[in-house]
């Protein structure tokens, strides 16, 4: 009579490179996370061209509610998360803030593409005042997917 | 005599939970990232300069927005997709000729966006580029009213 040896194999996932992959994953998110000072959501208008803003500009939002129409005005210094503030002239006194200690700041302007011209002006007036030079006028890329 | 047993404990990294640490942190970060989407179009804004004076439509080629987003460039209406010819046309003698962009306080801010957005690809379609673009603000509108008693910019179209 033959005996049968037990073979059994032991069944096994390998496992010692998933730590590796994670770690791999966590680096790629780290290096490429921005940690966005206004979440705003605004309804941008569309460009085909478009450049990168510089990295800690100084953020101003003109939002419109579309239901209501209201306008409202946030600000950021491009450090901290964004904040209301009540009106162009306020806009005009953070932003102479910045200014005053670092003239050469960029600001970022991010706009309701369904604001009047008036609006958006009355921003930029402010800004000119309160003397930023380097702006960027936030866009979408033309036929990019709506915001829901 | 007595026997000593071997008891030499092998050096070990527990590393069993180091995945789950991993995944957790991927997770984070994955819920928390927001690809940087601050793309737009760069806009230089003049100096606060009294003495400065916006350059007279005359000697320009003047662009304006109407409340209807329509264009007109030069009193003529224009349509967008032939500005960059009529630009090349206006700029060939003279690149540095001023350009002044004036949008209707009650035009949208997309239809200001479209122009100015044919005007900033103008170095890439046609390889000249707008060297002397002038935004006139409605404050330095409302300061030529005070002076000449009437918008200039749209007195020159009429």
């Amino acid at each position: 009579m033959r005996l049968e040896r037990s073979r059994k194999a032991e069944a096994i996932i390998p496992t010692a490179s998933m730590a590796d992959i994670a770690f791999l994953l966590i680096i790629f998110f780290m290096v490429t996370t921005a940690y966005e000072v206004d979440r705003t959501q605004v309804r941008l208008p569309l460009s085909r061209t478009r450049q990168e803003s510089q990295k800690g500009a100084a953020v101003v939002v003109i939002a419109r509610d579309p239901k209501s129409g209201a306008v409202s005005y946030r600000f950021s210094d491009g450090r901290r998360t964004s904040r209301a503030v009540g009106s162009p002239s306020d806009v005009y006194l953070e932003a102479s803030r910045i200014t005053y200690g670092e003239p050469t700041r960029p600001f970022v302007v991010k706009a309701d593409a369904t604001l009047r011209y008036a609006q958006v002006d009355e921003v930029l007036d402010q800004l000119r005042s309160a003397g930023a030079e380097n702006l960027v006028l936030l866009t979408r890329q033309k036929g990019a997917k709506e915001p829901s | 005599m007595k026997i000593i047993r071997k008891t030499a404990i092998r050096a070990e990294i527990p590393t069993a939970s180091m995945a789950d640490i991993a995944f957790l942190l991927i997770i984070f970060f994955m819920v928390t990232t927001v690809f940087s989407s601050n793309r737009g179009l760069e806009l230089s804004l003049p100096r606060e300069d009294p003495s400065t004076s916006a350059p007279s439509p005359e000697e320009a080629v003047f662009l304006q927005v109407r409340p209807d987003s329509s264009l007109l460039a030069d009193c003529r209406p224009m349509q967008l997709a032939d500005l960059l010819d009529y630009m090349a046309t206006r700029l060939e003698k003279n690149p540095r000729k001023p350009v002044i962009l004036y949008t209707h306080p009650d035009a949208p801010y997309q239809a200001m966006i479209s122009v100015y957005d044919v005007l900033a690809s103008a170095q890439a379609e046609r390889g000249f580029k707008v060297l002397n673009l002038s935004i006139p603000t409605q404050r330095d509108m409302d300061e030529y009213v005070r002076l000449f008693g009437s918008n200039p910019l749209e007195a020159a179209c009429r």
